[in-house]
């Protein structure tokens, strides 16, 4: 069943025929489309797992315009799976950026979740590495944060200083809004995501309100589609309710590392930053855990795997909804270690109820 | 019937016809009118109740000039300089106001002269009346000398020699007239006869442009508001162009038919005069007042007036007609959501030179920042969030407190040392490691004479056994001494 086809000479017709093959193959794989492996020979550099990123950006735009129209149509998705390499912000991970299918997206709404009010400070400092990742390309573009009363009270007001120091954001590049209502900041999100001015907007919120439902995430999706803008969910205490947001990470803190020295790792020290990262949600990956570090000099992440705590759970695929699982066998060409470790080496967690259950409407 | 309590009496400070019919006077004790009448119905009067009813009728005139001033208890005082011709000249104006208040229920008189003093006495002695320039002698010198605004004490010892009326002050020699009744007097007489200015002081400061728009039929729904103020805008534009200006505050002013005026204003971040966007703040501003506002029967004049203004640059936009100037587009976001939300909607923070962690860093209100990003290359300075002198910035926190949170701690190791467990919003916290101290003392410059030493405080850097990261301080020091109170231990902020 494996698929070979020269993907950039072929007409309309037999690109829709291609696309219909692939929505049965994933059927029968019992997985999403857009984790089929790239067909050989069309795209040497691409990532694995990431398909569309091979075609013209044209027919994607195509696609994208009547996707919707009918069940016989192909199985491209709006925004993701479409968009070409540099629509994802690489977080320097493979094996994230593997997961989640090329990196974070850049236009689009990204949730960060803190399990627990006081993991605010992880969830925080996780966010504002992926802004300094985005400021790398809109050098000097103000950042918008965007907070309730509540969640400034609770979790703490963002510190310039530990900010600059930390992540390079300059504190003339800050603005914070804080809103007493929820409704007003959600308005005031929905107002800068569809400014182009704005780097990133960052938007936290405290616990599960009702107004902040399927629609609303939708709505904020949407603006930071148009405007090109990555928009952060911050929610902290929340409940993993559904969301529009393609991708949901749960950020908790991991014990740093000790601090460096010429004469090795000083013993007791508190070292660079540390973040647990749980996939929550994405169209693309399996539920996965990471642990990434940050490294405030050179502003990357550096994922560290000789932690004491086993990244990768040993468990097999014994939670896959898919009754032909066995037929990973089909793609013998799981080439790349790092897909064949996230896709097989995760569980997802019952309380999360993953995307890749089922393929999900909600784009 | 309206009573006062003056040198501990009621006495009649108001009365309407009917009781002026029963002859009541002013000034009559409450208990001798009720012996003469038992039937009169008395009520307490309010200062402030009036005072406020005639600061709203001021509001009001405000659709004829303005320039409106309070005058005294009763009185307003309407500079109609270069007004008279929109409403059709003196005669049609003045008839237009007491028409006006009449419907309104007001019992008003009014009267209209070059001077300030002689309006006063117009008003006050003859009801509606107009004084034509060079008149004012003719109007005053019949009328007692309570038309000249001056202190009863004058007025009676002015009486005491035989002069009774303006006519006869005028006429007598004014030296001993100044020697005996002081200087007031005479000022007084000269502002009333035109020889003096007299400055009315408006009671708002009057706007440097504005446009308005009478409207036969009055408009109630909030975008037909909108709408006249894109027009007004328009308007407005032209002006400022002239001026080479933009608008730093605007007002929009909305006169309700019944004589409730609404003031509603926004403040630019920098410089406006685009009619569009304008009407945005406007837009954002009606929306968040949508509750507050009031339409009643519909507003009848609607004015938009520009209260402070600045130099406007001009920017030159490339030949695709677009100018990329992400400020503006965040300058203009700001003001939508302060208009909105309030002035400290958007906050910027400001780094100061201080060692206080929560001093260190300032949040200012959008508009008082400093405006410009902070240089992105080439930069000139060095940041000043690190301390020059020191070649590793001491670590801050992601996070901070607004204000720092008590802990419980327990134990500690040493007695100068990190905590080993704490208490924080009812959870307990072990600690796993601990970096520090990083000792920051109070800034004793800032202390008032006489004020107590603000204790020291240690910083200490801490990774509980779940490996979240926290700044913690002592406050004070352990000390040996039998009454000393032990330090105490706060919860100032969290790291990344």
């Amino acid at each position: 069943m494996l698929l070979e086809v020269n993907v950039m000479a072929m007409s309309a017709v037999a690109r829709d025929t291609v696309f219909a093959l692939r929505r049965q193959i994933a059927k029968i794989e019992g997985t999403l489309p857009e984790r089929l492996q790239a067909p050989s020979g069309c795209a040497p550099g691409a990532i694995p797992g990431k398909v569309r990123s091979s075609f013209p950006s044209g027919i994607a735009q195509n696609q994208t315009s009547n996707d919707a129209a009918g069940p016989d149509m192909t199985i491209v998705r709006r925004g993701l799976a479409v968009a070409s390499a540099d629509a994802f912000l690489h977080t320097g991970i493979d094996r994230l950026d593997a997961a989640l299918g090329g990196g974070l997206p850049k236009a689009a709404l990204s949730e960060i979740h803190g399990l627990e009010t006081r993991d605010a400070g992880a969830v925080a400092g996780f966010a504002l590495s992926l802004v300094s990742l985005v400021l790398r390309e809109k050098q000097g573009l103000p950042i918008l944060w965007v907070g309730t009363t509540e969640i400034f009270h609770e979790a703490g007001m963002p510190y310039a200083s530990g900010l600059h120091a930390l992540f390079g954001v300059e504190p003339g590049q800050l603005l914070f809004s804080e809103a007493p209502k929820l409704l007003d900041a959600l308005w005031i999100a929905e107002e800068a995501a569809r400014m182009t001015a704005f780097a990133a907007v960052i938007l936290e919120i405290r616990g599960s309100p009702r107004l902040l439902d399927l629609t609303a995430t939708r709505r904020l999706h949407a603006r930071a589609r148009s405007a090109g803008r990555p928009l952060l969910l911050l929610r902290q205490a929340g409940e993993a309710d559904p969301t529009a947001a393609p991708v949901r990470l749960i950020v908790s803190a991991a014990p740093a590392a000790s601090r460096e020295t010429l004469a090795g790792p000083l013993a007791g020290s508190i070292g660079r930053p540390a973040f647990k990262v749980d996939i929550g949600k994405s169209r693309t990956a399996l539920p996965g855990q990471f642990t990434l570090e940050w490294n405030p000099n050179e502003h990357a992440f550096a994922e560290r795997t000789e932690n004491s705590v086993a990244v990768v759970p040993a468990s097999g695929r014994g939670a896959d909804p898919a009754p032909a699982s066995g037929a990973v066998l089909a793609f013998p060409a799981l080439a790349s270690p790092a897909v064949a470790s996230a896709a097989a080496g995760d569980q997802p967690s019952r309380q999360q109820h993953p995307a890749h259950r089922s393929p999900r409407r909600a784009g | 019937m309206i009573s006062h309590r003056d040198n501990n009496t009621q006495r009649i400070a108001a009365l309407d016809e009917r009781a002026e019919a029963l002859r009541l006077k002013r000034g009559m004790g409450i208990a001798d009118a009720r012996a003469m009448h038992p039937s009169i119905d008395v009520v307490e009067a309010d200062p402030e109740a009036d005072r406020r009813l005639l600061e709203g009728l001021a509001d009001w005139c405000d659709r004829y000039t303005p320039l409106v001033a309070i005058d005294g208890e009763d009185g307003l005082f309407l500079d109609v300089t270069g007004c008279t011709h929109l409403f059709g000249g003196e005669r049609a104006m003045q008839d237009e106001v007491l028409a006006r208040f009449f419907q309104q229920g007001f019992d008003v008189r009014a009267g209209l002269a070059s001077t300030p003093g002689a309006a006063w006495a117009a008003a006050r002695f003859h009801g509606d009346r107009i004084v034509a320039g060079g008149e004012e002698e003719a109007l005053l010198s019949p009328l007692p000398l309570s038309a000249l605004r001056i202190a009863p004490e004058t007025r009676a010892s002015l009486e005491s020699v035989g002069l009774r009326t303006a006519g006869a002050v005028m006429a007598a020699p004014r030296a001993p007239l100044a020697r005996r009744f002081g200087a007031t007097l005479l000022l007084r007489l000269d502002q009333a006869l035109g020889r003096l200015d007299e400055a009315v002081s408006p009671r708002l400061p009057v706007a440097p442009l504005s446009v308005e728009r009478h409207l036969a039929e009055p408009v109630v729904l909030t975008d037909d508001i909108e709408r006249l103020v894109s027009r007004l805008a328009i308007a407005l534009k032209t002006d400022l162009e002239r001026r080479g200006e933009g608008a730093r505050t605007l007002a929009l002013l909305l006169f309700r038919v019944d004589g409730a005026v609404n003031r509603i204003a926004v403040g630019t971040s920098r410089p406006m005069r685009e009619p569009r966007l304008i009407q945005r703040l406007f837009h954002e501003r009606l929306t968040a007042l949508e509750q507050s506002i009031d339409a009643g029967f519909g507003f009848d004049l609607v004015r938009l007036s520009v209260l402070s203004v600045a130099a406007f640059d001009l920017v030159q936009g490339d030949l695709t007609g677009e100018t990329d100037d992400d400020d503006a587009d965040i300058a203009l976001f700001a003001d939508r959501v302060r208009a909105r939300l309030g002035e400290a909607a958007v906050l910027k923070p400001v780094v100061v030179e201080s060692h206080l962690p929560e001093r260190a860093v300032k949040t200012v209100p959008f508009a008082e920042a400093p405006q410009g990003r902070a240089p992105a290359a080439g930069r000139t300075a060095p940041p000043r969030t690190a301390p020059p002198m020191t070649v590793y910035p001491p670590e801050r926190p992601v996070r901070l407190f607004r204000s720092p949170e008590p802990i419980e701690v327990p134990a500690t190791e040493i007695p100068e040392g990190p905590p080993m467990n704490f208490r924080w919003r009812r959870a307990l916290y072990r600690v796993a490691r601990a970096e520090g101290p990083e000792r920051i003392a109070a800034e004793w410059w800032r202390q008032l004479p006489g004020e107590e030493e603000a204790p020291t405080r240690d910083y200490y850097r801490i990774e509980d056994s779940e490996g979240r990261r926290y700044w913690l301080y002592r406050q004070g020091l352990y000390s040996s001494a039998p009454q000393a109170a032990p330090p105490r231990w706060f919860m100032h902020g969290v790291f990344a």
